[in-house]
């Protein structure tokens, strides 16, 4: 061979060479679109922007460790954003949006559960798998949407089991005051009634205030009236800071028992720390580190060392939604949307995630597409929430009732 | 049937918010009496005084008292502001036209200070957490502040009209408009100085609403729906009126809510416009 | 046959939204447009009572849920059948319109706003509260799209296409349009502006001015409660929040934007008010400063509103280029005819 023709041969394989593994490189590198419709300013926010903030860190972590592996592809999450405003219109809107405009095949999301039924409404028709954060709505997973999985419980889960506890600490005549229109709030409580009336106690009051609501000095002067020996609250955490601190002003001095959830920091804005002492939140466990693992630190450092302050405990359904669909994609080895969703349906509780789920049948999601965490008392000790157990709950005697209360003309789709 | 202590109590409770009502009325009150400006966004100035206040005791580390001292000379000039650039350009224009610039100004005010101060709740603290009990009524140190900061400012306002000549001046210009030009008075100047006064009112109301409660979006629109309804009440333009209305709304709002249903407790006010409307349209003390 | 600017701009409209299903396809910008629709009807509603009789409402957004509600609670707790709900349950807000109106149009205009503003409060937190009735904040869901219909030449049309509800839609917009157009003409609308422009005045030459007002408050109801209707049943949800005050406003926006003394000044003005905030996909708070910026400067500095602004300007340039047939150019620009 010539010495041209050699330079040439060589140089065309070098090029060659550079050509395939610079294809193979972008091959191996895709982008996989998210659609991320949350409620991220109005009333909503409070429960909207900790979720984004939780989404971010969980994207970030799964990019940087090369993304989500699919064959010989490593897709890495393009996060698109979009804001509802916490209004059924604006969700629908920005769904549409998302499906439409930016092709998505997966929204995720949806801390407030106005905008999140409204979206439930037409997604059964779409070609697209919809995972929802904190929105707590029942009737969210009772329509049988099965492109639709929720890792958050419905309210009346943890209700139940909080009836049973209020019970157990000697209270006889309960005094309520809540946010008492919004479906999380009413379903919990018609739950606690229950189990707290079959164990012997008496609701003596029940008193509603507004989610903007921050005078309450009414109602609980009208409880007070009643001499409960228990006050139980549920409403949003600033207005129920605001409760505690009336209550106190009032004289009303009995054990309280909470749904609220809410970080320290959020109470002592508003009053002391001795005003709160002994009272107790009775919730889903969600981000509470005592009660967690060691993915459950590593994040809230992470969420403390980016964001400078500790993470809500809603945080965690959103950070772990996004290890949920990278774990269902994997699984199913394929981003098709049909694959996804069935791997989904089907799936066991992945390892990285930071909340605590009660498999049913041995599945993170039962057949309502609804996955379930554990509850748990936590009790305000010297200036901090303390963990104080779990509380026993059933969770296939629930997923059956849930199923029940499916609409029977809703078959799923 | 509640007890005579609980009703006490509710009515003490009621007095408390009445006094913050009657400090947001009467901002409403000397504008829309002397000027006829429904001046919608008097809420929103509240809040920005509000906030204001809570910034500066935070950044400088003072308390409620000296912070909201310093806050309100900036209120008066956001009010002051208002009226040159808003209200004035459609003072001789249809009431509606007015109306409407009110309606843009409470939207504009509002997310301004939703963009200055943040969206979440802010409330300022004060060491006036002590709780004095008289029998079974509960009262803590801070509602008491409350009350007597009202009646002294009432004082201090009642005492400028009738002893100064900016006062008379205003007085003048409520009586007869175009009489008190023809006398002299510059109708530009009294306008700006009860956009001042008001506004400066809304900034202590606005600090105290941050004590007792939070500031917060929403808060302001909420405030002034309810000092328009206690206009209705006792009567637009009435200085007096608006005490007594303030003070009848805030009672009936905690007696409706204590003893009826707390569900409904806004809605008392907005029963309270429409059946004033129904029976007495010029309210408890106003003229027609 | 002369056609004014504004008529050939209403027709060019028409003919484009008539088409727009097949201009563009994206499922999006139909309910969009849908969605737009809704809005013309509510603001040519409100300006029956706001720009033509001169009395701001800012409780439409209510109106447009009582009929919303109204109509899913016959369907889904009375079993009737969708279309008859839907025609129904307008009157609802008609006969709510009817009520609250008797006592509250009888003080003038800021009264009357506020009032109005008070009423949109209580629907609102009623529809809150009442929550073994409506739902509370969790809402209706599942409400089903009107029955299919047969019709001649089109055969079995299906309201789950979405293209189909954009034309129901655009229909009843039509129909809406034209009814405030036939009432703006009519000796019915001239009556409403002579009381807006001085009612003791018309009060003083005999007109009942209460019967009036009356007649145009409830027409504005009826309007908001088709609207609220129509949206019900293509979104499949509902809850308190799309009929709180800040939607009353909206329309507010809507009609004093677009142009308060025009017909088709609403309509414009319902179109920007939909599609402006998706273009501005900007945070919340500047979009709010945005809004309350543009209804200052526009009730100063164009106080009848962008429609008749445009045809204001349309005019003069048609003078400018001599375009209107006039001979010199120092002739007064006519100010342009609906």
């Amino acid at each position: 061979m010539s010495r041209r023709s050699t330079a040439l041969a060589l140089s065309s394989l070098a090029l060659l060479m550079g050509v395939m593994t610079s294809v193979a490189a972008i091959a191996a590198e895709k982008i996989l679109n998210v659609g991320y419709n949350d409620s991220l300013s109005g009333p909503g926010a409070v429960f909207g922007l900790p979720q984004q903030r939780a989404i971010q860190i969980a994207v970030d972590e799964v990019n940087g460790a090369g993304g989500i592996k699919v064959g010989a592809d490593n897709y890495k999450i393009n996060l698109i954003t979009n804001d509802d405003k916490a209004n059924p219109t604006e969700a629908t809107n920005s769904v549409r949006k998302l499906i439409d405009r930016d092709n998505v095949k997966f929204v995720i999301g949806f801390c407030c559960s106005g905008p999140t039924s409204a979206v439930a409404s037409f997604i059964g028709n779409e070609d697209v798998l919809m995972l929802v954060g904190t929105a707590a709505e029942k009737s969210i997973t009772t329509r049988g949407n099965s492109n639709l999985f929720r890792n958050r419980p419905p309210g009346d889960f943890t209700g139940a089991a909080a009836g049973r506890f209020i019970a157990s600490k000697g209270i006889k005549k309960l005094a309520v005051i809540g946010a008492l229109d919004a479906a999380l709030y009413n379903q919990y409580l018609a739950a606690l009634k229950v189990e707290f009336e079959k164990l012997g106690g008496q609701i003596i009051a029940t008193e509603s205030a507004g989610l903007g609501d921050r005078d309450m000095t009414a109602q609980l002067t009208k409880i007070k009236g009643l001499n409960p020996d228990g006050l139980f609250v549920e409403i949003y955490v600033e207005q129920a800071a605001f409760i505690y601190r009336q209550a106190n002003e009032l004289g009303l001095k009995v054990p309280t028992f909470g749904f609220h959830g809410g970080s320290e920091e959020q109470f002592l804005r508003v009053l002391s720390s001795e005003q709160m002492e002994g009272v107790y939140d009775l919730r889903p466990t969600e981000l509470t580190l005592a009660a967690l693992g060691p993915e459950a630190t590593k994040f809230a450092e992470s969420y403390k060392m980016r964001f400078g302050e500790n993470p809500a405990p809603n945080t965690g359904y959103a950070y772990d939604g996004i290890y949920i669909l990278k774990a269902a994609i994997e699984k199913a080895g394929s981003v098709d949307v049909k694959k996804v969703t069935a791997s989904m349906a089907s799936m066991n509780v992945p390892t990285d995630v930071v909340l605590k789920y009660l498999p049913v049948d041995g599945k993170l999601f039962d057949q309502n597409g609804q996955a379930y965490i554990t509850n748990g008392a936590f009790q305000w000790r010297n200036g901090k929430w303390t963990f104080v157990s779990e509380l026993p709950s059933d969770t296939k005697a629930y997923s059956d009732a849930l199923t029940a209360a499916r609409v029977s003309k809703n078959p799923i789709k | 049937m509640p007890s005579a202590a609980e009703i006490l109590q509710q009515i003490v409770n009621g007095t408390v918010i009445g006094s913050v009502y009657v400090l947001i009325a009467l901002g409403l009150t000397v504008i829309f009496g002397i000027l006829g400006v429904a001046h919608f966004a008097h809420g929103s100035v509240a809040m920005f005084g509000g906030y204001l206040t809570f910034w500066i005791s935070q950044k400088y580390g003072l308390s409620l008292y000296p912070a909201m001292i310093l806050a309100i000379p900036f209120g008066a000039a956001l009010g002051v502001i208002l009226e040159l650039f808003a209200y004035r350009p459609v003072r001789n224009a249809a009431p509606i036209n007015a109306f409407i610039v009110a309606l843009g100004l409470t939207m504009l005010v509002d997310r301004l200070n939703m963009l200055l101060f943040g969206p979440d709740q802010l409330v300022i603290r004060t060491p006036y957490n002590g709780v004095y009990e008289i029998g079974s009524i509960a009262v803590s140190e801070l509602r008491i502040q409350v009350v007597v900061v009202t009646v002294v400012l009432l004082c201090l306002i009642g005492y400028l009209i009738s002893h100064t000549s900016a006062g008379r001046a205003v007085r003048a210009v409520a009586q007869n408009p175009y009489a008190a030009t023809l006398m002299g008075i510059d109708v530009n100047w009294v306008s700006l100085l009860i956009f001042a006064v008001s506004s400066a009112l809304g900034v202590v109301a606005g600090a105290l609403i941050g004590a007792l409660l939070a500031l917060a979006p929403g808060v302001g629109e909420n405030l002034v729906i309810k000092g328009f309804a206690i206009l209705i009440l006792g009567g637009l333009g009435s200085i007096p009126g608006a005490i007594i209305g303030g003070l009848t709304l805030g009672i009936s709002e905690a007696l409706a809510a204590g003893l009826l249903s707390s569900a409904y407790k806004d809605v008392i006010a907005f029963m309270i416009m429409i059946i004033v409307i129904l029976l007495r349209p010029q309210g408890l003390l106003g003229r027609e | 046959m002369k056609v004014s600017g504004l008529q050939f701009f209403t027709l060019a409209a028409f003919t484009l939204l008539g088409a727009l299903p097949y201009l563009v396809v994206t499922p999006y910008t139909i309910q969009l447009a849908t969605i737009a629709l809704m809005w013309v009807l509510m603001a040519q509603g409100l300006n029956v009572i706001q720009g033509e009789t001169g009395y701001v409402s800012i409780a439409q957004a209510g109106f447009m849920g009582v009929g919303a509600y109204a109509s899913v609670l016959l369907v889904q707790r009375d079993g009737f059948p969708i279309w008859g709900a839907m025609l129904i349950a307008p009157m609802a807000a008609s006969l709510l319109a009817a009520i609250i109106g008797f006592p509250s149009l009888r003080v003038k205009g800021h009264y009357f706003a506020i009032v109005t503003l008070a009423y949109n409060l209580v629907i609102f937190i009623t529809f809150s509260n009442a929550v073994s009735i409506t739902g509370g904040e969790g809402g209706l869901s599942e409400i089903p799209r009107p029955e299919s219909l047969e019709l001649p030449y089109l055969g079995t049309v299906s309201f789950h296409n979405r293209i189909n509800y954009y034309y129901l839609t655009f229909i009843i917009a039509t129909f809406g349009y034209l009814g405030a157009w036939l009432i703006s003409r009519s000796a019915f609308g001239r009556v409403l502006r002579a009381i807006r422009q001085n009612e003791p005045l018309a009060e003083a030459v005999g007109v009942n001015c209460r019967s009036y007002k009356l007649t145009a408050f409830v027409i504005s109801a009826t309007y908001a409660g088709v609207a609220g209707v129509l949206y019900a049943h293509m979104i499949g949800f509902i809850n308190p929040t799309p009929f709180a005050p800040d939607a009353s406003l909206n329309a507010i926006l809507a009609v004093i934007v677009g142009g308060s003394g025009t017909v088709a000044g609403p309509a414009v003005g319902a179109f920007m008010a939909t599609f402006l905030p998706e273009f501005l996909r900007v945070d919340e708070s500047t979009r709010f400063i945005a809004y309350g910026l543009i209804l200052i400067i526009a009730t100063i500095y164009l106080p009848r509103g962008l429609v008749p602004a445009i045809a204001d300007g349309i005019a003069a340039l048609r003078v400018r280029f001599r375009l209107d047939g006039s001979r010199h150019a120092c002739q007064k620009p006519r100010p342009a005819n609906e």
